[in-house]
């Protein structure tokens, strides 16, 4: 069964727990400068704070709630899209969604066009401009624990429950009970956006003043491009059939040219 | 200056010998100098890697080179199919006197858009990948078969004319494939110049809707179709300065028309567009985005239209005006899409990006390869319509004294 | 040129389509065979790195240790390098169990970060991630400033800290070298806490004498201020107590008004230009030197140019650091005195060092302030209210009172329950001694570290120096203190007169608003 992280933003302490586990698990080689930076720094970073080391950081939003002026932490990382437009935009197949849900990355494979940087919805892919041999960095979420029915490494030190692992679809109704014992704002954000996500993310306060990208579509970004893939081969074909009658036709008792 | 090399065939006691000619002129040399200015940084960007000769970042990672080498390289690269398609498919025998160098034009604007796809890309040793690893859901991936493929068959379509100075036995070999060669070698272009549109379509949301359209691949396809004409005649009348070689007006004029017919066809297509849409508030707000979408088709379409169907275009002028516009109409359109069609989304939270002075750089040293590889090749070889190279090589053999000279 | 022709060839019309035709077969075959499978978890990168074991289990089960506090960037006390967390889970562990700080507000938090700046945290951390704020090179900068007097001030703790830092014993007493230490880094004037521990005492203790009387309509029992952390405890989760809690600054705040007022007119010094720093054990004080309301100088010398009464908070390992750097040779110091003016202190002023110390320094002079009279020997070696248990209580006979019931705790945990059972109605003590950290100051966030985490070992070790001192003093009530006498002669006129009050007391707000206390027990969250 397809897993998930299910993020209840209210819950969030501001900890980074998860970041340090992130960086800890794969790795992550640690910046000075971004390692200075704080929560409310990375939240008005152009990149959400996300870097080629950093596959997740948690951004502080200072907000308005009941008159009241309240901070809420986001998490950000990879959503792990259900049918995701990295994997369908990748042309030597580097990219893969896998049935529990993480959607993996493998550089040997890559080529380093970036596509996928340009097609993904969340704008979560990052670069290693600086090497020179780079490859795309993002949340693997945790493909190897998550193969071996453990849960990720962010979600298993998380100390208040604010982002918990599970199944999908369990994550998704407990979402929805949460959004209303709570009084949440009715939107689970990854249910459908861009064809529904294997991160889920609930919140007191509106999406779209941390971030979100609210506005996006809830199709599968592939499907915008499938039937063209499909229908290339025939009209490939068709259209050479069609110039080669042309071209008998047309060059019929008439000399060839030079 | 002249370079005069012979080639000595291994062939036993006979020698056959080839002349190679290539004049250095002034321009000749500013472009050899941007040409090792852009090699220099090449070098630089195989060590230090993008990040150290570009401005690209993770707002923008696709950049000046991706635009320019690749959609605009392969769009303004369009004439040759265009013009394979109307001399050998359609036979309209009076274009032919401008099909090799067409064709020749193209060639090297894939070789330099292969080029520059093996700089740009971050692991270029892994170039082969979708060969055998088949991301076949990937619009790029058509676009990658075709361009490779295509490239394949113009090198072989141009072995055609090459064989006609050096390995002569091939010729006819060639010559029976030529068929094949030229149906493919319209196919393909006409997949991936559309794909190369398609490829904005997965960018859902983030591209201005002024550009973003499921009609996106037949404006690529389109206007990679009528800007053809426009290079073709900006190059003969380049070439016809460097080389001393004039195109018939007639012959330009009539690819001008066939050119300005399909721009009616992408004018009637994108009004319909913006109704079927509702974009015609966009087009009119006359912010960055309107008023670049405006000009776009007011300068690199609607004008160039005025000009083929009026007299104008019986002048070289009005020829020459053509060809400007339309060229820098589609430059202004691939731009548009990437830059101005994305800025607004990807730099919504402060990114930037304004490409570095060593993209400069190799963007205008890969043409300027191009330029330099155009004018040997149109030296030496039969593409221009006259046979100075052959009568060289008659002088050659008589003369007998070559070895391996050059003054 | 045959086999040109040859190789040519092969791109006849048949032969182009074979190739085409064989290059698409390869490539489908080894898509289908190796290059092109899908890709597996292995392959993908990252997740190759450590955890620390209890985040390995399979499944999601519930982890009882996991993750770590949050720490304001912010926080003037405590940071944490998160390059050196590896989420050990200790730091929860001390703050929510010893602590009772962390897991005690209702989610979502408002914007505050809920700290007591106790920094327990930073001796319980075993990679050294979390430290106290360093500031260090403030006070070089002071020192370097010849337009500045430094005056420095020792708490009563840090000289039996320090020189475990110099690889002493446990609990070394090293009160002379420290003057000594402090004299070459090049501070100008170098006082004792102790002194304003016994002011403390004066004040608290004729605070405690006229809440009891009935002068003071405060309500009883009084409960001990000194400690910044247990004060801000109060502040977040009872402010409903907020008036039990003595109006008696702690002694570092005091030292610090008096040093901008009291030694800049007797020395005819310009308090504009004095640099208060003060030495301690705690992290909490490097937040109690910033609060707005310690800014008494100021305040009563009617000049806004006058900085804080304490500038720079100082952990005893920062001064370690600071010797260290200097390249001093501690152990070979010799034992130098405290100046005069407010460097004299009693034993009843060390010995506020540990838990049960300032409950046993009040009792000597409540004595004296009530009967008039010395304190019996029995009052100097009160041992219902030494050692480690987190609650401690003892009742005092005194004549003319009777027995006056009093309570010591330390450890906010145990402070937690004991302020519960006060709500609920259970409150038979006159006076409460309370510490934040768990055996008092000696074993405070700003303390060397002597083991990891604290053990109580340790801490009676300190404890035994600190009661020791006391036990050689010549003076061990802090009425008897000289430089006492002379302060309130010369300066102050008596305990909480008008100037006194300006000085010495202050006033305390509630932070309840910062946040949502938890609401009960069952609705446990995380």
């Amino acid at each position: 069964m397809a897993k998930g992280v299910l993020v209840d933003i209210p819950k969030c302490i501001g900890c980074e727990s998860c970041s340090v586990a992130c960086k800890l698990w794969n790795e992550l080689e640690w910046d000075e400068q971004e390692k200075n930076k704080t929560a409310i720094d990375r939240a008005k970073e152009p990149n959400n704070g996300l870097w080629p080391e950093e596959w997740t950081s948690i951004n502080r939003y200072d907000l308005e709630k009941d008159s009241e002026s309240v901070a809420r932490y986001v998490k950000t990382q990879c959503m792990h899209c259900e049918d995701p437009a990295c994997v369908s935009s990748c042309f030597s197949k580097a990219f893969q969604k896998l049935p529990e849900g993480p959607v993996i990355y493998d550089q040997s494979l890559c080529v380093g066009c970036r596509y996928c940087m340009m097609a993904c919805p969340f704008d979560v892919l990052r670069y290693e401009w600086k090497k020179a041999i780079p490859g795309v960095r993002k949340c693997q979420m945790c493909a190897t624990r998550v193969a071996n029915n453990q849960e990720t490494a962010c979600t298993s030190v998380c100390p208040t429950g604010a982002i918990i692992f599970g199944d999908r679809e369990e994550l998704l109704a407990e979402a929805k009970k949460r959004i209303k014992e709570n009084g949440y704002v009715d939107r689970v954000f990854g249910e459908k956006e861009a064809g529904g996500t294997s991160w889920l993310y609930i919140s007191d306060t509106p999406f779209e003043q941390m971030r979100f990208r609210t506005d996006i579509t809830s199709k599968p970004l592939p499907s915008y491009t499938e039937g063209y893939m499909k229908a290339t081969p025939f009209v490939g074909v068709g259209w050479a059939a069609i110039l080669a009658g042309l071209y008998v036709y047309n060059n019929k008792g008439k000399e060839p040219l030079d | 200056m002249e370079l005069v090399t012979t080639v000595v065939s291994k062939a036993g006691a006979k020698k056959s010998t080839v002349k190679w000619k290539f004049k250095m002129t002034p321009m000749r040399w500013v472009f050899t100098g941007i040409a090792a200015a852009a090699i220099a940084v090449i070098l630089v960007r195989f060590v230090l890697g993008l990040g150290a000769t570009t401005n690209l970042n993770d707002q923008w990672p696709w950049g000046l080179w991706i635009s320019f080498d690749v959609l605009l390289g392969v769009a303004l690269a369009g004439g040759g199919y265009g013009t394979a398609l109307i001399v050998y498919v359609l036979r309209r025998d009076k274009f032919y006197p401008i099909a090799r160098s067409a064709m020749l034009t193209s060639l090297l604007g894939y070789i330099v858009v292969v080029l520059g796809l093996l700089i740009e890309v971050g692991q270029w040793f892994n170039f082969w990948r979708p060969y055998v690893s088949w991301g076949h859901a990937s619009v790029l991936f058509e676009v990658f078969w075709c361009i490779s493929c295509y490239t394949v068959i113009q090198i072989l379509e141009f072995c055609e004319v090459g064989t006609e100075k050096v390995f002569k036995g091939a010729h006819k070999y060639l010559k029976k494939a030529m068929p094949v060669m030229l149906i493919i070698g319209i196919t393909l272009p006409t997949l991936h110049q559309s794909s190369l549109g398609q490829l904005f379509y997965l960018m859902v949301g983030k591209v201005n809707p002024l550009w973003w359209t499921a009609f996106l691949p037949v404006f690529f396809l389109l206007s990679s179709f009528f800007v053809g004409a426009g290079m073709i005649v900006i190059e003969s009348s380049l070439a016809g300065k460097a080389l001393n070689h004039k195109v018939e007006i007639p012959v330009l004029r009539g690819l001008v028309k066939i050119s300005a017919g399909a721009m009616i066809l992408y004018l009637m297509l994108k009004i319909t567009d913006m109704v079927v849409r509702g974009t015609f508030a966009n087009a009119f707000a006359f912010d960055l985005p309107s008023i670049m979408f405006l000009s776009e088709l007011t300068f690199g379409v609607i004008i160039p239209i005025i000009i083929a169907f009026s007299s104008l275009s019986s002048t070289r002028k009005g020829l020459i005006w053509f060809g400007i516009l339309t060229v820098s109409g589609v430059i202004m359109n691939r731009f548009d899409v990437l830059f101005t069609g994305m800025g607004k989304y990807l730099n919504q939270y402060g990114g930037s990006y304004v490409p570095a002075v060593s993209e400069f750089i190799v963007s205008l040293g890969l043409v300027s390869i191009a330029c330099l590889a155009y004018l040997f090749l149109a030296e030496n070889f039969n593409i221009l319509g006259n046979h100075e190279s052959e009568h060289a090589d008659d002088i050659e053999i008589k003369d007998g004294k070559y070895a391996s000279t050059a003054k | 040129m045959a086999s040109k022709v040859g190789r040519v060839k092969s791109l006849s019309r048949r032969s182009f389509l074979k190739f085409v035709g064989g290059a698409s077969l390869v490539g489908v075959t080894l898509n289908l065979t190796g290059c092109g499978k899908p890709i597996t978890p292995d392959k993908a990168i990252g997740g190759n790195g450590w955890m620390p074991t209890q985040y390995n289990a399979p499944g999601n089960w519930p982890t009882s240790v996991r993750g770590r506090v949050p720490i304001d960037p912010e926080n003037p006390a405590i940071v944490r390098d998160d390059q050196k967390c590896i989420l050990c889970g200790q730091c929860i562990e001390v703050c929510e169990k010893i602590q009772s700080v962390f897991g005690n507000y209702e989610l979502p938090i408002k914007k505050e970060f809920v700290c007591v700046n106790c920094g327990q945290c930073i001796q319980w951390c075993p990679s050294g991630a979390i430290s106290e704020r360093d500031d260090v090179n403030r006070v070089f900068k002071a020192l370097a400033d010849p337009n500045v007097t430094v005056v420095v001030q020792t708490a009563p703790a840090t000289r039996i800290g320090l020189g475990e830092e110099f690889g002493m014993p446990v609990g070394t007493n090293v009160q002379g070298k420290q003057v000594a230490a402090l004299r070459k880094l090049g501070f100008d004037v170098v006082f004792d806490t102790n002194f304003t521990a016994d002011l403390t005492i004066m004040e608290e203790g004729t605070e405690l004498v006229k809440r009891v009387t009935g002068e003071l309509h405060h309500p009883i029992p009084q409960m001990t201020s000194c400690c910044p952390g247990w004060v801000k405890f109060v502040e977040y989760f009872y402010p409903e107590l907020i008036p039990n809690l003595s109006s008696a600054k702690s002694p570092q705040q005091m030292e610090g008004a008096l040093i901008k007022t009291y030694f800049a007119e007797k020395k005819e010094v310009d308090p504009k230009k004095i640099f208060s720093v003060a030495i301690m054990p705690c992290t909490a004080k490097k937040f109690e030197c910033q609060r707005p309301e310690m800014n008494s100088a100021s305040k009563e010398l009617n000049d806004s140019n006058v900085s804080p009464d304490v500038d720079v908070v100082l952990t005893t390992r920062e001064l370690a650091r600071m010797i260290k750097r200097s390249g001093i040779d501690f152990a070979s110091l010799p034992e130098e005195e405290y100046d005069k003016l407010m460097g004299t202190g009693t034993g009843a002023g060390v010995i506020f060092g540990t838990t049960g110390g300032v409950m046993e320094a009040a009792v000597r002079s409540a004595y004296y302030l009530i009967t008039g009279q010395q304190p019996p020997a029995a009052l100097w070696n009160l041992t219902p209210v030494r050692g480690m248990q987190g609650v401690k209580e003892a009742a005092v006979n005194i004549p003319g009172v009777g027995d006056v019931k009093v309570a010591v705790i330390s450890g906010l945990a145990n402070a937690r329950k004991v302020m519960d059972q006060m709500k609920a109605g259970h409150a038979p003590w006159a006076f409460m001694e309370i510490m934040a950290c768990p055996g008092g100051c000696e074993y405070g966030g700003g303390q060397p570290r002597a083991s990891s985490p604290p053990s109580d070992e340790d801490r009676n070790r300190r404890a035994a120096s600190l009661y020791n001192i006391d036990a050689k003093a010549k003076l061990r009530n802090s009425h008897d203190n000289p430089e006492i006498k002379q302060i309130y002669a010369d300066f102050l006129t008596a305990p909480m007169s008008e100037k006194a009050e300006e000085l010495l007391h202050t006033h305390y707000v509630s932070r309840a608003d910062d946040f949502i206390p938890k609401k009960s027990e069952e609705n446990k969250l995380y």
